[in-house]
């Protein structure tokens, strides 16, 4: 008739079902009471009258088949069988607690700490760049590729200082501008190239003068990146010719700050170092350069500075960073061999400078996250490995669960159960467990998520926009509702093969069970060998991490204030200048109550570095150039930062320029550098045209980078000698006794003393440094610790659930063991054997796995080999331990088993 | 009178059909009302199972034929009466049209069939 019309009635009837089956039954009586009414007007005793009223409805039974088919028609009954399925579901599980808390608990803690984890961890680390065509985007480098009689120490070309990007290749070198030329003129392959470095500049002129960074680029930068200025327009060649006005390009942030976005300010001008460069774009909000990937604060403008001739005339000087993008319809291969054909015509024809240089390339999405911490793919791993485990551990319960309720079902089946009915009634449980897990799971997610973002130290950027990762959800939420419904139809499926009479026999050795039971006993081996990775894999990272955290840097940083004070070569143009400045500086904070110790150079530890190719005198001449780290640093400095003298003499107010060049050296310089013999009175130099320096004395190592990086060869060249360093001096450290907040406004206020219009940067604590890098492994090490913890749980669940199946399965037998005599504790170590023995299995083939894949962790490791014994060790004696406790545990309830119970029950 | 084997199992389309006619003719009627009303009309020819009255009802409330309210019978029993809507007597209207023409269409074969002993 009219199908929607009736559709919409009996969707409106499914609300008031009770009611409507109240009035039928309410229509039915008055039907047969007034047929009974007729009939005994008609003559009929009252009782046959309202029998034959009510076998007017069809016979016997007719009123329910009656009500049945009035039933049908009203309603919809799928949605009101289905309701009655999970109704009676829900009390079926409530039935078995055990089972349903356990099994749902695990799905949870998989589901939710898998999908929490895995977001953070895949936003911080595998997320695009913000370019387009982000993979076409690569970082290009220069590197030695030749050692120095096989051991360490690496090649430098002469006279090299390099500004190298934060990295864990000690070899590697910014690009020189002569060979970005060459490169980028000649490299087929490429689509364009551009250079790029971090610059820090002081601006004046409005409000009060602040430190900015920014960057500078050559052109074609913003279109490398694939990004264009949203007013104005980008740095063209014509800006970087000699002679060429002083251009910038500002960021969206200065343009906001500095002119309240007015479009005016395309036009204005900022000075910057006393240099009034003209703004003539602003770049979009949303725009990162690739720079900003690598420091915390913003990256406040682009400009562009010309490469002088000089520059250009030899490819010693390592200073720029190099991004460019490969041409479509170019391999990543291809454009990488194009790149090292130029750099070896560059190494043939000039030799003496770059004969065993070439250049390098690599992904820059790779290259900029690997900062971040290279332990975090291992733990995506991780979070894998317990989602496999939880859906392993789920599926064991649901097989033991099966096996208990085989007889059940085959009893039913016997008693003529439709097979629709008995598999929509487990379907209906499944599902209700596996999407309630779900969505606790889910909840829980939301909740981990929210708490690690909170905990998450500073430095990993950007958590505050992450979102639970939906291919994550899915794929555990689709796997938890699979494995529900393919282990939790287990039942049906048996008792399909099994006749009913094998079925309800007594006795529990029904053959059908022994592949129920094999599946069940590789379950818990394969899931006690993840756990077992798991385990010695989170101990070995948990063991790197406080490693790690107990280095010792070699200098201090307890009480110690770094402010940096940049100041502009246009008023300071020498070295002498910028010395004088900080030697007075340094004399008016050394009477500042509170003040223990002064120090300057240019860059504190952990704040910057300078490498450079230093040549070493021998017996047999001038030694080839090796790569190292140096530091300008007054006579204050080794007693501030607390680093002791070994050898010979510190810095002291007679090295200065005229007498005679002198430097201080690390142990590790003497070690690996200076072979034997005193390393006093040795000489090296950094260049032929300069003067050799001659070392006085030597301290013990620094860890001049922070806690991760390998201690290196170092130097220090007293400031005074201005003529031998080519930085500029530009940190100034104050060891403080006490509070440090008057030391830090005495340290600017001296610095305005001497020049009011200087400003001055990133005042912090050393301390604060170490204890971000601090807090970053502290919060890996919760990761990390957080696994350890759930892969312990599951294993433990998983293995309690084998062991009381086993109890209540065995029972009968349990009963007449003990009815003959045996103690309770005989039986409780039989079982307990019996799945130690898989527990030892399982841990064995861990521990096999852990071993096979333990070269891709070793890289991750800071001073813990990847086979560490001790983790190996106490990890699989944890698991082991645990789960052997749970095991006893679960079997000491077969000592509550009342014997004669047991044998009459089954 | 038609014994059991005699009797017809009646289609649904036309129980509701005979609902919508006798609801028609008689007025508000309720279940047992209309299902003796059918029996005798149909002059017994009919195994009218009072079982299948009532879905025939459900179906004919849900498609908005008829309606249904509560009331007293004559002899002070409370009873469902159902009436006919306007769709309803609409729908009666067509229907009634349509068998009309259907029975008419057989009956002209079944007239024109030869009958038995005809002549040559």
């Amino acid at each position: 008739m009219t199908p929607l019309r009736r559709f919409i009635a009996r969707i409106r009837e499914l609300f008031s079902a009770s009611a409507i089956d109240q009035d039928f039954s309410e229509e039915i009586q008055s039907h047969i009471d007034l047929m009974t009414d007729d009939l005994v007007r008609q003559g009929m005793s009252r009782d046959a009258a309202r029998r034959k009223a009510v076998l007017a409805f069809g016979g016997a039974g007719g009123v329910e088949v009656t009500r049945e088919s009035v039933r049908d028609a009203r309603g919809l009954p799928i949605v009101e069988q289905a309701a009655i399925d999970f109704r009676r579901a829900a009390r079926s599980l409530r039935k078995t607690p055990g089972f349903t808390i356990t099994a749902g608990l695990t799905l949870a803690l998989g589901i939710g700490v898998s999908t929490a984890v895995f977001s953070i961890l895949d936003h911080v680390v595998l997320r695009a760049l913000p370019y387009p065509d982000a993979h076409r985007l690569v970082s290009i480098w220069e590197a030695n590729v030749g050692t120095s009689q096989g051991t360490s120490t690496t090649l430098a070309a002469p006279g090299t200082s390099s500004l190298v990007i934060a990295n864990d290749d000690p070899n590697r070198l910014t690009v020189a501008p002569a060979a970005f030329v060459d490169f980028k003129a000649r490299a087929a392959g490429f689509s364009g190239m551009a250079g790029y470095a971090r610059q820090q500049v002081t601006l004046t002129g409005r409000n009060a003068p602040e430190t900015l960074l920014g960057e500078i680029v050559t052109p074609g930068y913003f279109d490398v990146l694939g990004a264009m200025p949203s007013r104005g327009r980008a740095i063209t060649d014509a800006d970087q010719q000699a002679g060429a006005p002083p251009v910038i390009v500002i960021s969206d942030a200065v343009w906001l700050r500095q002119f309240n976005r007015d479009p005016s300010a395309i036009g204005a001008t900022l000075t910057l170092n006393s240099k009034a460069h003209e703004i003539i774009g602003v770049m979009p909000p949303n725009f990162e350069s690739v720079s900003q990937f690598m420091v915390a604060d913003p990256i406040a403008y682009w400009t562009t500075e010309h490469f002088p001739a000089e520059l250009l005339a030899h490819y010693a000087d390592h200073e720029i960073n190099v991004v460019a993008r490969i041409a479509p319809g170019v391999s990543e291969d291809q454009a990488r061999r194009n790149l090292i054909a130029v750099s070896e015509d560059i190494a043939r024809r000039s030799p003496k400078t770059n004969e065993n240089m070439r250049a390098f390339m690599r992904p820059l999405g790779a290259d900029l996250t690997r900062r971040v911490s290279t332990s975090l793919v291992v733990i995506t791993a991780m979070v894998g490995f317990i989602l496999l485990i939880a859906i392993v551990n789920v599926a064991n319960l649901f097989l033991v669960k099966s096996a208990a309720l085989r007889r059940e079902v085959a009893i039913r089946f016997a008693l003529g159960a439709s097979r629709r009915r008995v598999v929509t009634e487990m379907l209906a449980e499944s599902l209700l467990l596996t999407v309630g897990a779900s969505a606790v799971g889910l909840l829980l997610a939301w909740w981990l998520k929210g708490l690690l973002v909170s905990l998450a130290p500073a430095s990993l950027p950007r958590l505050a926009a992450v979102s639970l990762d939906a291919r994550v959800l899915g794929v555990s939420i689709g796997l938890a509702i699979i494995t529900g419904v393919v282990f939790g139809l287990m039942p049906a499926w048996q008792a399909r093969r099994t006749r009913p009479i094998d079925a309800m026999a007594s006795g529990t050795r029904v053959v059908a069970g022994a592949w129920v039971a094999r599946w069940r006993n590789a379950l818990l081996i394969f899931e006690v060998a993840m756990s077992t990775v798991l385990l010695i894999g989170a101990g070995l990272m948990i063991r790197s991490l406080v490693t790690l955290n107990n280095v010792d840097l070699g200098f201090r940083t307890a009480g110690v204030v770094a402010m940096a004070v940049n100041l502009p070569p246009q008023r300071y143009a020498t070295q002498d200048a910028r010395f004088a400045f900080f030697n007075e500086l340094d004399a008016r904070l050394r009477s500042t109550p509170g003040v223990e110790g002064v120090a300057f150079a240019n860059r504190m530890p952990m704040r910057g570095s300078w490498d450079t190719g230093m040549s070493i005198d021998g017996p047999g001449g001038p030694g080839p150039f090796v790569s190292v780290g140096c530091q300008a640093v007054n006579i204050g400095f080794f007693n501030t930062l607390g680093i002791e003298l070994k050898r010979g003499r510190l810095l002291q107010g007679t090295d200065v320029n005229g007498s005679e060049p002198v430097a201080v050296v690390t142990e590790t310089f003497a070690k690996r550098l200076l072979a034997d013999g005193d390393p006093i009175g040795r000489r090296f130099r950094r260049d032929a045209k300069l003067p050799w320096i001659t070392i006085v004395g030597v301290v013990s190592d620094i860890r001049r980078d922070g806690k991760k990086y390998q201690i290196d060869p170092q130097a220090f060249l007293p400031a005074a000698q201005t003529q031998l360093y080519p930085v500029r001096l530009a940190d100034i450290a104050v060891r403080v006794n006490g509070d440090d907040g008057p030391v830090r406004a005495a340290m600017r206020a001296a610095v305005t003393a001497i020049d009011a219009d200087q400003p001055i940067a990133n005042v912090r604590t050393l301390d604060e440094v170490v204890s971000r890098d601090a807090r970053d492994q502290r919060f890996q090490a919760l990761l990390v610790g957080m696994f350890a913890v759930l892969a312990l749980v599951l294993a433990t669940i998983g293995v309690h659930g084998v062991v009381s199946y086993l109890v209540t399965q065995r029972t009968a037998e349990i009963g007449v063991r003990m009815a003959l005599g045996a103690a309770a504790e005989t039986i409780v170590l039989s079982l307990v054997a019996r799945t130690g023995v898989r527990v030892l299995a399982g841990a064995a083939i861990g521990v096999g796995a852990a071993i096979a894949l333990s070269r891709y962790v070793a890289s991750l490791l800071f001073q813990v080999p990847a086979r560490d014994l001790v983790t190996y060790a106490i990890a699989c004696a944890l698991l082991i331990g645990v789960a052997i406790a749970a095991a006893a545990m679960a079997a000491r309830r077969a000592t509550l088993i009342d014997p004669v119970k047991a044998l009459r029950a089954d | 009178m038609a014994t059991g084997s005699d009797r017809t199992d009646v289609l649904q389309g036309t129980l509701a059909l005979m609902v919508l006619q006798t609801l028609r003719a008689m007025g508000p009627q309720h279940g047992y009302g209309i299902a003796r009303r059918i029996e005798q009309v149909s002059g017994d020819l009919i195994a009218l199972n009072q079982g299948t009255l009532y879905p025939a009802l459900v179906r004919l409330e849900q498609d908005g034929l008829i309606k249904a309210k509560w009331g007293v019978s004559d002899n002070n029993r409370k009873a469902k009466f159902y009436t006919l809507t306007r769709r309803g007597e609409k729908q009666l209207a067509t229907e009634t049209a349509r068998w009309s023409k259907v029975a008419s269409v057989i009956d002209r074969f079944i007239k024109h069939a030869p009958a038995e002993g005809d002549g040559q």
